[in-house]
């Protein structure tokens, strides 16, 4: 028995196809992320939160795809944020040959950026601030951190302060390796036993 | 500092003062984080303004001096003119302690000691102690709430304590001095405020759109039509 299709049918099946080898063409390459003082799955040094300096980590990164040409990094929160995600950090013009960030990038713009991720510029994260902020979970809650390094084809050459969605919107179409790690946090107050400002000096290895 | 970070300093800074004087000086009266308007504080002649160095009646020396570097943060005193110190804010907010805002006293104590061990926690010294830098990236914790669960002992969020600092600090310097801040129209030359007008001419606007309308220095209450049956201050009017 002959089965005939309508055209429309027809259609929808040849466009999920054609997506396919458009997916697998683009589908970018994975490498590898890491931090000299966070690692997946633990907790967070208080000293990248709230509870201590809040300064940003250290990343780095290696075996990006030939061709990198630029390189955007966003810690972003997956269980906050009205809707989700609650951006942390937002950073990109980072040069394509950079193999990492050092801890503890500027948060004021007028304080020059280290000399090799020099260009980079920070977008504005979920409290509108064009810096890093670290976690803050609420109460006693445990969250992750989803730091997403995305290596590029072109230089985006965008301005300070853009949001999430605009540099996302700008990187479609032009990423070509993708890399993370998700460390935890929950937040680690200090103990009253520590005031004034001895113990805690003393004791934090992390800060 | 190289000639090229103090040229980007001015202009952040100039950017950041032209969006707040745009609201405190056009609205001329704000209002104060718990509801009281400032022109519920009785206006004050300028003399008795100029208290910035005097103690303080409903904060300890200890509370005023983290006070003070709040505010010197807030609108610090640089290279573009003085800050919100030298506007009198202090004297200021003492003034609305005293009065309309008295209902902010403990407020403003359990807030300047929770931002003192919050300093102590996350970095190692007084605020006070602390460089400009860590001490904008305290004050940035307070802002966006995040001091609250560091174990600082905040009362409320970090972030209404930070908010209600800022916006008497915004009062004090871009306000009429007539309620006791902007001492010498500081805040007003800040932001490049023309000054109070019962009349703009055609000819004014046109001075004014090309940036070269002399600015007004004169509070709205030497205007008569503003300053009758107003109490000039506590050395004029009689009262205590």
């Amino acid at each position: 028995m002959r089965v005939s299709l309508p055209v429309s049918v027809l259609g929808a099946l040849f466009a999920i196809v054609l997506m396919a080898d458009v997916v697998h063409a683009q589908m970018p390459a994975t490498f590898i992320v890491e931090s000299p003082t966070m690692r997946t799955g633990e907790m967070m040094p208080r000293n990248y939160s709230p509870d201590g300096r809040n300064v940003s980590p250290p990343l780095s990164w290696r075996g990006l795809p030939d061709g990198t040409r630029e390189i955007v990094v966003i810690c972003q929160d997956h269980g906050a944020g009205r809707p989700p995600p609650w951006v942390h950090w937002l950073i990109y013009n980072i040069p394509g040959d950079a193999t990492g960030l050092p801890e503890g990038i500027p948060f004021d713009p007028a304080d020059p950026m280290p000399s090799n991720v020099m260009g980079a510029a920070q977008g504005n994260n979920g409290w509108g601030l064009a810096m890093y902020r670290g976690p803050a979970p609420p109460g006693t809650s445990l969250h992750h951190y989803h730091f997403a390094v995305f290596a590029l084809d072109i230089e985006l050459g965008l301005p300070p302060g853009m949001t999430r969605d605009e540099v996302l919107e700008a990187m479609d179409g032009h990423v070509i390796g993708e890399g993370s790690m998700v460390p935890i946090y929950s937040r680690q107050p200090a103990g009253r036993d520590t005031i004034p400002g001895g113990a805690l000096r003393r004791s934090g290895s992390d800060r | 500092m190289t000639d090229e970070r103090r040229k980007k300093d001015a202009i952040t800074r100039r950017d950041l003062l032209k969006a707040a004087g745009a609201a405190g000086a056009a609205a001329m009266i704000p209002t104060s984080l718990d509801g009281a308007p400032v022109e519920a504080i009785r206006p004050v002649a300028s003399a008795v303004t100029a208290m910035s160095n005097a103690p303080l009646m409903n904060l300890t020396a200890r509370e005023t001096e983290i006070l003070a570097a709040m505010i010197d943060r807030l609108i610090p005193s640089d290279e573009l003119g003085p800050g919100a110190l030298d506007a009198g804010a202090l004297g200021f907010i003492d003034r609305l302690l005293s009065e309309a805002g008295s209902t902010s006293v403990d407020a403003y104590r359990s807030g300047l000691a929770a931002l003192d061990r919050y300093s102590e926690y996350t970095r190692g010294g007084r605020f006070v102690e602390l460089s400009e830098r860590d001490q904008d990236s305290a004050l940035i914790d307070l802002q966006t709430g995040g001091a609250g669960g560091a174990g600082a002992d905040f009362v409320g969020s970090s972030g209404g304590f930070f908010n209600m600092v800022k916006s008497h600090t915004w009062q004090a310097t871009f306000g009429d001095p007539h309620y006791g801040g902007n001492v010498d129209f500081i805040g007003w030359d800040l932001i490049d405020y023309p000054g109070v007008r019962m009349r703009v001419s055609d000819e004014d606007q046109r001075l004014l759109d090309a940036e070269q309308l002399e600015p007004v220095r004169r509070s709205a209450y030497d205007y008569a039509m503003f300053g009758t049956g107003r109490p000039r201050g506590p050395d004029l009017d009689g009262e205590g």
